[in-house]
């Protein structure tokens, strides 16, 4: 009997799945009351193989994977899964057929350490208690599965986002899933983080697994991709494989119409200083002093890797954060040690980068939202409402900023993510700020909104005002500033103009580099 | 949909569901509950109750919560009471620093006021027997480690000797009086006026009255006439006393406080408490819920330290000045038929009117009530839009205690009299749930006025719906407490079918 070497391992399933097609969905349509949320949708998934899922908001992205992992049931088509007919009713019937779905919001419990979430809903037990040394002897290897290095007993609270998503990846693989659907994966990972997650998903695909990607950052689609399928308002709009998929072609497809040139940095006269920042300390950084200036028509980006401390600086400008020490000078304002009403006074406003849970009041309508920061400066003497103004506003900043909400009075939570960036910015639009703070200014935002914003820092620059936005999408950074800081561990370590302003350069500094 | 369709939906269903149980309540106990002091005690109570349950919406609109309300009400009545005390005490007084029963003989400040032959009543003693004696000598220029003093020789002796060992006296004396005539009749005692020391002697003054065989008497002046040299006091008495026996002294009237003062110091007590709370919640980050916990027992403990765990009552004193408030009404009448139904409101209804017009008017046309709604949604998307969150904090906090304050003198001046150890009891809860079904959520952010009225009224109706239908009292906790949880079962219900209503009305997120 000839004992099979160590090269040979017997195929598991998932690589016997290799190249076969895993998961069949065909005609799937689902409508809610009034409106059609998928019409006819086909797609299928080859074990081994990336399939990106792109669309704008509303064009069917998130219904479809609901009705994948189970969450939802579809009205009409069938799922197959290796030819079998399958019909989900609730998320565990799901995972039990090996479909796993790693939301963009993650699903662990931060009063737990790691090990515990990796097992949460399926703790191994023994004599009816739950067995630790069994959780943290297979957390091990689960992590190291996906390049975590670190203890399971380290509590989750101290992990970076990047890694908490790691974690969540680690938990669906080890359910042996035979499909993982990704769901905007990379928007709170640091480009090292994300690197780490496309090695990982590499390595999935050889081991037959099937993995749906979606995303809107279309240069990840480009890196990962096998194939592509496109959705446009609930039905396919259409399909690319290899070459096939470059940004334009996908972009048409998305918005059906050619957009040639995505960013367009227009120069813009710029004027005199218009914000000094002297020598601020944020608390998370005590040691180091930032200093730099912005003119008026400028766009300064903020670049830096996860941690760098762009937000912090952002957040201390603001007057969110404390600072420890130093001055922020805007116009006839001097700052220090000051409130976020105080510097909203000055001419600053903030988009902040958790717009859910900072930026908006979720329950609360369009117009009241827009009129959040406004309230004392529209008021009349001794405080009365001003509810004509605060209308007036709103309807002016959601024709101006092309806001899609059926009425000013719909609760924000019920807007795309596009359009609730822009309620935000019309917020603080509505103030007429002299500099606008943004923190990832489109994350969670379509391919159309985006468009949007950039236009509208475009206008407040060609309006004598300037923008000061940090984000960790180098595209954004690069296509749409005129000037880059770069942060790295909290010290401001290089400013770029011109064609200083490359991927190259930026990563060089961002990194710790000279 | 409309931001504010539950609640809505909310406060017409309670609307519904008062009106429902007043007309049934019209119906089945018509006699009773149509009754007019019946309204008028429910219109009371309401008034009273919503008073508290508006000032706690605020709080539980910025997130928060006010568990020491019924306290706070105690305090509140306790400290009205002890500012509203009055003591009589003679018009003349002098302090007495030593008795002599060897030599009979008294030793006061230096005075010129006791002449020989005049007589005095000793009082407030400690171990000395108190009495009437007549002065037979005075002696002056008596010095004592006390200052200049003033021995008065009496022709009686005291009952023992006794001196004072610190510097506070042993003894007060006052000079008595003869009377000049007494009318049986009219129960009215004519005198000479006392002079220069003594202006008038004014109603709802005292007098004292005691005789050489140390009788004594202390009764009110209800009228005081003065006609030359005279005066004539028309007593309180029902008792003939014989005139030349008897000597008689004015003793003065000391109310502490005048009585728009007392309620304004007893409701700004509890309005710094109040603000206390949102000191501590805002600037030390304590959680509400145990800041106003301690608050619950720490006042209870102090209205019973401030009254020696005894009843305090306004007594007899404020029977004219304040019952026009507890017991005033302005009558109406419905014309339901017949001769109409006779409905007196209480003016502590009017009251609830003001203050919850002024509230309405902060929470809706207001910054703040913007303010205070925005935070209690999303307190950091306030924070980041540049609202003073603390500030607000402490804004809702004095609300609240100001208004449990303004509870506090209400229900006091009402029921008369204020027991420490249970007065206020559980009030805090009825509050929170008239808030509650009224549509104010304990998560913060929500809140109507008029939903906390209406709920009020329907908690208070069906207190009553329980006594008029002679309902044992026992279940009365259980059927409130049931109608608080059908009210929020059936809230979240609503949410839920309008939430679903909504998610298909709208494109889904891509």
């Amino acid at each position: 009997m000839t004992m099979p070497s160590t090269n040979e391992r017997p195929p598991t399933m998932n690589e016997a799945l290799l190249n076969e097609t895993v998961l069949a969905v065909k005609d799937l349509t689902k409508s809610f009351p009034g409106v059609r949320a998928l019409s006819g949708v086909n797609l299928h998934i080859k074990g081994g193989e990336v399939l990106a899922v792109i669309g704008e908001n509303g064009a069917g992205k998130s219904t479809l994977m609901k009705i994948l992992a189970g969450v939802q049931s579809q009205d009409q088509g069938t799922i197959h899964l290796n030819n079998n007919p399958v019909a989900f009713s609730s998320t565990r019937d799901a995972m039990n057929a090996g479909i796993s779905l790693i939301h963009q919001e993650l699903n662990l419990c931060d009063n737990l350490n790691v090990g515990e979430n990796l097992f949460l809903g399926n703790e191994p037990r023994r004599l009816g208690l739950i067995s630790y040394r069994t959780i943290y002897k297979k957390s091990k290897a689960s992590l190291e599965k996906v390049g975590l290095n670190l203890s399971p007993r380290t509590p989750l609270s101290r992990l970076s986002l990047g890694q908490q998503q790691m974690v969540e990846i680690a938990k669906a693989l080890s359910t042996d899933a035979k499909i993982l659907i990704f769901d905007e994966p990379t928007s709170s990972l640091s480009n090292a983080e994300a690197e780490a997650l496309f090695t990982l998903i590499d390595e999935l695909r050889t081991r037959g697994v099937g993995i749906v990607y979606i995303s809107h950052r279309l240069s990840e689609v480009i890196r990962l991709a096998d194939r592509v399928s496109v959705l446009r308002d609930g039905e396919n709009a259409g399909e690319l494989e290899g070459a096939e998929i470059t940004h334009q072609n996908m972009v048409k497809l998305m918005i059906g119409r050619d957009i040639s040139k995505f960013y367009s940095r227009q120069s813009h006269e710029q004027g005199k200083t218009l914000l000094k920042v002297n020598d601020l300390r944020t608390s998370t950084w005590p040691k180091h002093k930032i200093s730099f200036r912005v003119r008026q028509g400028e766009l300064v980006g903020i670049a830096g890797l996860v941690g760098a401390g762009r937000s912090e600086l952002l957040r201390a400008i603001f007057g969110v954060d404390q600072a420890l020490g130093g001055k922020v000078i805007l116009g006839d304002f001097t700052l220090s040690g000051h409130s976020p009403a105080s510097a909203i006074e000055a001419g600053f406003g903030l988009v902040p980068e958790d717009r859910k849970h900072e930026g908006l009041i979720l329950d609360s309508s369009v117009v009241k939202n827009i009129g959040l920061a406004g309230l004392r400066h529209n008021s009349r003497i001794g405080g009365w409402l001003n509810a004509q103004q605060e209308s007036a506003d709103a309807i002016k900043f959601v024709a101006d900023m092309k806001i899609k909400t059926p009425h000013l009075g719909q609760p924000v939570k019920f807007l795309s993510g596009g359009n609730q960036q822009k309620v935000v910015m019309g917020k603080w639009l509505s103030l007429q700020p002299k500099v606008l703070l943004m923190d990832e200014p489109t994350r969670g935002v379509d391919i159309g909104a985006k468009q949007d914003i950039y236009q509208l820092m475009e206008r407040l620059a060609a309006s004598g005002r300037a923008v000061l936005f940090a984000s960790s999408d180098l595209e954004e950074i690069i296509g749409v500033s005129d000037r880059v800081l770069v942060m790295h561990e909290g010290r401001l370590v290089g400013e770029l103009v011109g064609d200083d302003i490359n991927e190259k350069r930026i990563m060089e500094l961002a990194t710790g580099g000279d | 949909m409309y931001e504010n369709l539950t609640g809505v939906i909310k406060l017409v269903g309670i609307s519904i569901i008062l009106v429902a149980l007043w007309i049934f309540l019209s119906q089945y106990a018509s006699d009773s509950f149509l009754d007019a002091g019946n309204i008028e005690n429910l219109l009371r109570r309401t008034a009273l109750f919503s008073i508290l349950g508006i000032g706690v919406a605020f709080v539980i609109m910025t997130g928060g919560i006010d568990l020491s309300l019924g306290s706070l009400v105690c305090l509140t009545g306790c400290f009205l009471a002890m500012f509203l005390s009055v003591d009589y005490q003679p018009y003349i007084s002098d302090p007495v620093y030593s008795i002599s029963k060897d030599s009979s003989s008294l030793l006061v400040p230096q005075t010129q006021r006791y002449k020989a032959g005049q007589w005095v009543r000793l009082y407030q003693t400690k171990r000395t027997r108190s009495g009437v004696f007549q002065i037979e000598s005075v002696q002056q220029g008596i010095s004592s480690p006390m200052g200049t003093m003033s021995k008065l020789g009496l022709t009686n002796a005291p009952s023992r000797n006794e001196d004072n060992e610190d510097s506070t006296a042993i003894a007060r004396l006052t000079p008595v009086f003869p009377i000049s005539e007494f009318d049986e009749k009219s129960s009215e005692m004519t005198v000479i006026k006392l002079g220069t020391e003594i202006e008038n002697v004014l109603p709802r003054d005292k007098v004292w009255l005691v005789n050489s065989k140390n009788s004594f008497k202390e009764q009110a002046v209800v009228q005081s006439k003065s006609s030359g040299n005279q005066l004539v006091l028309n007593l309180e008495i029902d008792s003939s006393i014989d005139a030349k026996q008897w000597l008689w002294t004015p003793l003065q009237r000391q109310q502490y406080m005048s009585v728009p003062w007392a309620i304004l110091a007893a409701i700004t007590i509890a309005l710094g408490l109040g603000a206390l709370h949102g000191i501590l919640v805002t600037v030390l980050r304590l959680q509400p819920f145990v800041v106003t916990l301690c608050g619950l027992l720490i006042y209870r403990g102090w209205s019973r330290w401030l009254s020696d765990d005894q009843s305090v009552g306004f007594g007899n004193e404020y029977a004219d000045s304040l019952s026009w408030f507890s017991i005033g009404k302005f009558p109406i009448t419905l014309p339901t038929g017949g001769d109409g139904t006779l409905v007196n409101i209480p003016y502590a209804f009017f009251v609830l009117v003001l203050i919850a017009t002024l509230a309405i008017i902060l929470l809706n046309l207001t910054i703040w009530g913007r303010y205070i709604l925005a935070l209690g949604r999303n307190e950091e998307a306030a924070r980041f839009s540049g609202i003073n969150t603390g500030r607000m904090k402490l804004l809702a906090f004095s609300i609240c205690g100001l208004l449990a304050g303004v509870c506090g003198v209400l229900f006091a001046i009402e029921a008369g009299s204020i027991s420490p150890s249970n007065a206020g009891s559980y009030f805090e809860l009825y509050a929170i749930a008239a808030a509650v079904l009224g549509g104010c959520s304990l998560r913060g952010g929500e809140g109507s006025i008029l939903g906390v009225i209406i709920g009020t009224a329907l908690m208070q109706t069906l207190n009553n719906m329980i006594i008029l239908l002679e309902i044992p009292d026992t279940i009365e906790l259980v059927v409130l407490g049931g109608v608080i949880l059908l009210g929020v079962i059936a809230d979240e219900l609503v949410r839920r079918i309008l939430g679903n209503f909504n998610a298909a009305n709208r494109r889904k997120d891509g």
